[in-house]
């Protein structure tokens, strides 16, 4: 369990993550969710330790996390947003790099290495070095490295960025194995729909503050399960209603052009973005 | 354990380099003795030059060696390549990382160092290198490795690192005792420069080789500046909120 109590963090006069209060319970996929310069990647870089938070604490199954506390550590695994490799390496020697950082055993290490660069279409390339991959595949080899040391919780910070479609629908089905194994599940994303197909829970995030904790579902509710998307002739405008019966009477009485859907997360996040600018 | 770990991480870094690692750790010392000691012929203190620049040249060859392979090498890591996370998230005890960058720092310096000695090997100075000149052969490379990583840490962009070396280590590698004696110099600026790690470890080297007493209190200064150094390394480790 990840407990976050009144974690703040500042640089200089700017607070970049403000007095956040939230749990994400065992085995939990929980969403992190705001636009850019929401304080989420703070967020997660004070849960990896790389930052230190200015007030407030973290607590991991009870524990405070701190930089020394290798029990702590020795349960997460992070993928960060930007390839936090090294570049001259090949991929054999990252997955040996990560697994000695980790304690692991040679032999584990190549055991487990061989399996995760198998199931993750890598295991012909593991000679190449990071220089040499693709972005889709320096994601994937993030993914392997992350699961290498078997950890209980797993920190994604945008894990999908730079992927084609198929790529993320596979990274997709991955992370949702590995959920029902009861991993927890820490994400950020930009992608709602990634959010809205993986998460059990989401918050909400704008400057550095927890607006609301909801399930998707919950999220889409509030804002009404329904979106008639209107053409008018000033451009596209979206009304949502709780009712399909209310969706359709507004749709008889509209002289322009229309389409009836599900409303979506991403519905949820354009409503809130735009009432804030308003 | 984590300082077996960076060693390794130092080794494959080593083995894929080594034709690049080893010619750069040997222009610059050769041109010196080229130069200084073969080309401008001259005496010093009685003796060949040479004999008086060997000494010197071995000891800021270490300094160098070392220096650059932590210095560098950490900024990458840390701001370009952010490889320096997966360390920080990571269960493997930070004093453990800083110990393990000095060792092999100091391993890559000896190395340098090394290189330079067997290449004047068929010379025959008669000059001594023992167990105590590689000691503090060590020692100056650990000190320049800590240096290397507190700088790495206070590098805020890639071109700091060579700033710093041009303002600091260069210098150096010029006053401290190696193309001439500190007792040379004008007094004041002769006692700060003689305290500076290179200075100490030139004269002490430059003493065994002569086959003279050395002072062993500038094995004790050595060993100050790593302390101090490990410590800087180790509250930006532990204490700096930022990385």
């Amino acid at each position: 369990m990840i407990e976050l109590k009144n974690l703040t963090k500042q640089f200089d006069q700017f607070t970049a993550v403000d007095s956040v209060n939230m749990t994400v319970e065992t085995g939990e996929f929980f969403g992190l969710l705001g636009p850019n310069g929401a304080g989420k990647t703070t967020t997660i870089g004070m849960l990896s330790t790389l930052l230190l938070p200015t007030k407030g604490e973290i607590y991991i199954d009870g524990e405070l996390l701190t930089r020394n506390r290798a029990d702590i550590k020795r349960k997460i695994s992070v993928i960060t947003q930007e390839y936090s490799m090294r570049q001259d390496m090949n991929m054999n020697e990252i997955m040996e790099y990560q697994g000695r950082l980790y304690y692991m055993s040679k032999k584990e290490i190549r055991r487990k290495s061989e399996e995760l660069l198998e199931f993750c279409g890598l295991i012909n390339d593991r000679k190449k070095t990071v220089r040499k991959l693709s972005g889709g595949m320096k994601r994937k080899l993030m993914v392997c490295r992350a699961l290498l040391t078997e950890p209980e919780i797993l920190l994604l910070d945008e894990p999908t960025a730079g992927m084609d479609a198929l790529s993320r629908r596979q990274m997709w089905s991955l992370l949702r194995r590995l959920n029902e194994q009861n991993l927890t599940i820490l994400l950020t994303t930009h992608y709602m729909e990634e959010a809205q197909a993986l998460c059990k829970r989401v918050a909400m995030m704008n400057h550095g503050k927890i607006e609301e904790i909801n399930t998707p579902a919950g999220f889409i509710q509030e804002l009404g399960s329904f979106a008639i998307d209107e053409t008018t002739g000033e451009g596209m405008v979206t009304h949502y209603f709780h009712e399909k019966k209310e969706a359709l009477a507004f749709a008889d009485r509209t002289d322009y052009s229309f389409s009836l859907r599900d409303t979506t997360l991403e519905d949820v996040f354009v409503e809130r973005a735009g009432k804030r600018l308003s | 354990m984590g300082i077996i770990t960076i060693l390794w991480e130092k080794w494959v870094e080593f083995r894929r380099d080594f034709y690049k690692i080893t010619l750069s750790a040997m222009i610059a010392p050769l041109m010196y003795l080229l130069v200084f000691g073969l080309g401008i012929q001259t005496v010093s203190h009685g003796k060949p030059y040479l004999h008086y620049l060997i000494p010197g040249v071995v000891a800021l060859t270490t300094m160098n060696g070392s220096f650059n392979a932590i210095a560098q090498n950490l900024n990458v890591q840390r701001l370009y390549e952010k490889a320096f996370d997966q360390v920080m998230i990571s269960p493997t005890p930070l004093w453990q990382f800083i110990i393990g960058q000095i060792i092999a720092g100091s391993l890559r310096g000896i190395y340098a160092g090394g290189i330079i000695l067997l290449l004047v090997w068929p010379i025959h100075t008669g000059l001594i290198f023992n167990g105590f000149s590689f000691l503090i052969l060590f020692l100056n490379g650990a000190v320049f490795s800590a240096l290397g990583v507190v700088v790495s840490f206070l590098a805020r962009n890639h071109a700091d690192v060579p700033r710093f070396s041009s303002y600091f280590i260069m210098p150096m590698a010029f006053l401290c005792n190696t193309f001439f004696s500190t007792e040379n110099m004008p007094h004041g600026i002769r006692e700060v420069i003689g305290f500076l790690p290179l200075s100490e470890t030139s004269g002490m080297v430059r003493s065994i080789a002569y086959g003279e007493s050395w002072n062993p209190v500038g094995i004790l200064v050595l060993v100050v500046y790593l302390v101090i150094f490990m410590m800087i390394g180790l509250w930006f480790v532990y204490r700096k909120q930022n990385l």
